[in-house]
């Protein structure tokens, strides 16, 4: 079973009097805990591949399956409902809350729930993420690795199917960017969840199962041995 | 006790901590709605002070009907069956007291001489209080000055006065009564009756419980003694104490509406703080809708943060009201605790109300705003 399918995914954006194909018919599929890595130059499709398969952006040809339900032509209310029930994401800017603690942070997703058990959930995942000490720090306390596990930890606390990653080791230095892959890595292996990064980052491609190349807008396979 | 409170309601926790990230901010635009309310409340407690006073004031003069002869039908005074009629038409709970006036000579103390109007009274004592000598009773001569008169002359009691060129002693300086009554005897001259030549009243002064009471003795009279013949002209002074608050409530409208113009002006700089606050959040709002938020959990946050600005202001708004409304009291009622009526308490929540439904409406266009914008649009940056 695949927990995403896309089929023949095609994106035109419409701009001035031209149309941009910025998708050119891709195909994908991810099987859960995978952790697979986009690469590919600036402009090449990567961020559209991405909002696609996190339901932020609608393709214009092409099929879209979540865990084999055809999610392609949901309206905005619905494609909200699933990226909350199944779809983490973890930014290269981490975007938490500045006004919020780290463990109130983690919480943010689940915050309209009537959840009794979310702020021991958000405690345990931030924890396990290396935090424990660091429950109450508001992100300007923190350091860039600690911001961006905070934000693995808030991507996790719905218990997705997949975690996308744009660029998740794009403003850190070297060292913590392993330490942030590693993070995925043990997620990827221990919960079965599915991962996606994208990125210009050679250093993911240590850690993925595979990396795909995305180039113009079109699949270039290449297959790496994890 | 508000980790409890965030946790039953997470829009206030969120709404909360975005407010005070940008505090200065924040303050700001809550002192419009402070000063809109402060404006709302107090000129309308000022109004209701201010007509409250104006009532005082007027006090009797609403229960009052003056009775005088009908001089357009020849009658030029009132006879002692005239008053006895007057008596009977209003029952004896309404105090009927009959006075004569004329225009006489009169000399301050060998000052010069000049006609003045002089008036005729029967039992002073049991109308006014002395605030200097004693009022005589039966009084028979002498004369009584009101306090203004007493002030202009500089009159006491033993001094004397030339009526007529008869030389009289003043017997007491008469308290002011209410200011607009019609029995006020701030600026007149009393004399005994006997010092009149004129036979029968020129003026019959009729005193009920109410307004309601006065209007019913003025009905009574013009039955009693207009039956046949046009005797005498009544004259009620209920309708123009109604007249007065009328106005008086339409001023304070008109005042209160000026000062919601305030509030307005309050709504319009949240509606700006709010605008700033979207733009610089978008991409914090974009991760909140790529997490899960639907449009209304966003709305809903945003529109909590307007409210909490008009919450926050109408509160400290009504407190700094209350407090002027004090001093408004104090100086125009002379009783601080008037305050606590309950035409002022209703200004209080009318103002504080104002200003909440104000701050939601307002923050309405930038909440629809950071809602509706698409996740991937505001996470591009």
């Amino acid at each position: 079973m695949t927990v995403i399918d896309a089929r023949n995914l095609v994106k035109r954006y419409r701009t001035g009097g031209q149309t941009l194909e910025a998708l050119k018919g891709v195909d994908f599929a991810l099987e859960p805990g995978e952790f697979v890595s986009v690469m590919g130059p600036s402009g090449s499709g990567k961020t559209t591949l991405l909002n696609i398969l996190g339901l932020l952006a609608t393709p214009t040809e092409g099929r879209l399956l979540l865990q084999d339900r055809d999610v392609t032509d949901l309206n905005d209310r619905e494609r909200t409902v699933l990226r909350k029930r199944a779809i983490g994401f973890v930014f290269q800017h981490f975007y938490l809350l500045p006004t919020l603690s780290a463990v109130e942070n983690v919480e943010v997703p689940r915050l309209f729930d009537r959840d009794r058990n979310r702020r021991d959930r958000a405690r345990d995942l931030l924890t396990r993420v290396g935090l424990g000490d660091r429950l109450d720090h508001r992100p300007d306390q923190l350091s860039g690795g600690q911001k961006q596990r905070v934000a693995i930890a808030r991507s996790l606390i719905n218990e997705p199917k997949i975690v996308l990653a744009d660029e998740p080791t794009g403003s850190l230095d070297r060292e913590t960017g392993r330490q942030i892959l590693d993070e995925f890595r043990r997620i990827a292996d221990e919960r079965d969840v599915g991962i996606i990064a994208v990125t210009h980052d050679e250093l993911v491609n240590e850690y993925v199962d595979r990396t795909i190349n995305l180039v113009d807008g079109a699949l270039q396979w290449e297959t790496l041995d994890a | 006790m508000l980790e409890s409170l965030y946790r039953r309601f997470p829009t206030v926790l969120m709404a909360q901590r975005n407010l005070t990230r940008t505090r200065a901010r924040s303050v700001l635009a809550s002192l419009g709605i402070v000063i809109g309310v402060i404006a709302i409340a107090s000129l309308g407690m000022f109004g209701v002070a201010l007509e409250s006073s104006i009532s005082d004031n007027l006090g009797t003069l609403g229960n009052q009907v003056t009775v005088s002869p009908n001089q357009d039908a020849g009658v030029q005074n009132l006879t002692e069956r005239d008053i006895q009629e007057i008596r009977r038409a209003v029952g004896p709970d309404v105090s009927v007291s009959p006075g004569k006036q004329a225009v006489k000579p009169i000399s301050y103390d060998r000052g010069p001489r000049r006609s003045e109007l002089v008036y005729g009274i029967d039992d002073p004592a049991s109308v006014y209080n002395a605030s200097d000598g004693r009022i005589p009773d039966p009084f028979r001569s002498g004369v009584l000055v009101g306090e203004a008169v007493a002030e202009d002359e500089d009159l006491q009691p033993g001094n004397t006065i030339t009526v007529n060129g008869t030389s009289m002693r003043v017997r007491a300086v008469l308290n002011a009564t209410s200011s607009f009554s019609q029995l006020n005897p701030e600026n007149r001259v009393y004399l005994p009756m006997p010092a009149f030549d004129q036979r029968g009243y020129q003026q019959v002064y009729v005193t009920a419980e109410s307004g309601a009471a006065a209007n019913e003795s003025a009905m009574a009279i013009r039955d009693g003694l207009n039956d046949r013949q046009q005797r005498v002209t009544v004259q009620e002074l209920g309708a123009l104490v109604d007249q007065i608050n009328e106005t008086f409530q339409i001023v304070n409208t008109v005042l209160v509406g000026i000062a919601a113009i305030s509030l307005f002006v309050a709504g319009i700089s949240i509606l700006n703080v709010m605008l700033m606050s979207t733009v610089e959040r978008r991409e914090e709002i974009g991760v909140l809708r790529a997490v899960g938020y639907q449009k209304r959990d966003v709305l809903k946050v945003m529109l909590m943060e307007a409210t909490l600005l008009g919450v926050f202001g109408g509160i400290v708004g009504v407190g700094v009201s209350a407090l002027v409304g004090l001093v408004i009291n104090h100086y125009t009622v002379e009783d601080a605790t008037a305050m606590f009526r309950l035409v002022n308490l209703g200004y209080l929540l009318a103002a504080f109300s104002f200003a909440v439904v104000v701050s939601v409406l307002s923050g309405l266009y930038p909440a629809w705003k950071a809602a509706s914008e698409e996740p991937v649009e505001a996470l591009r940056g």
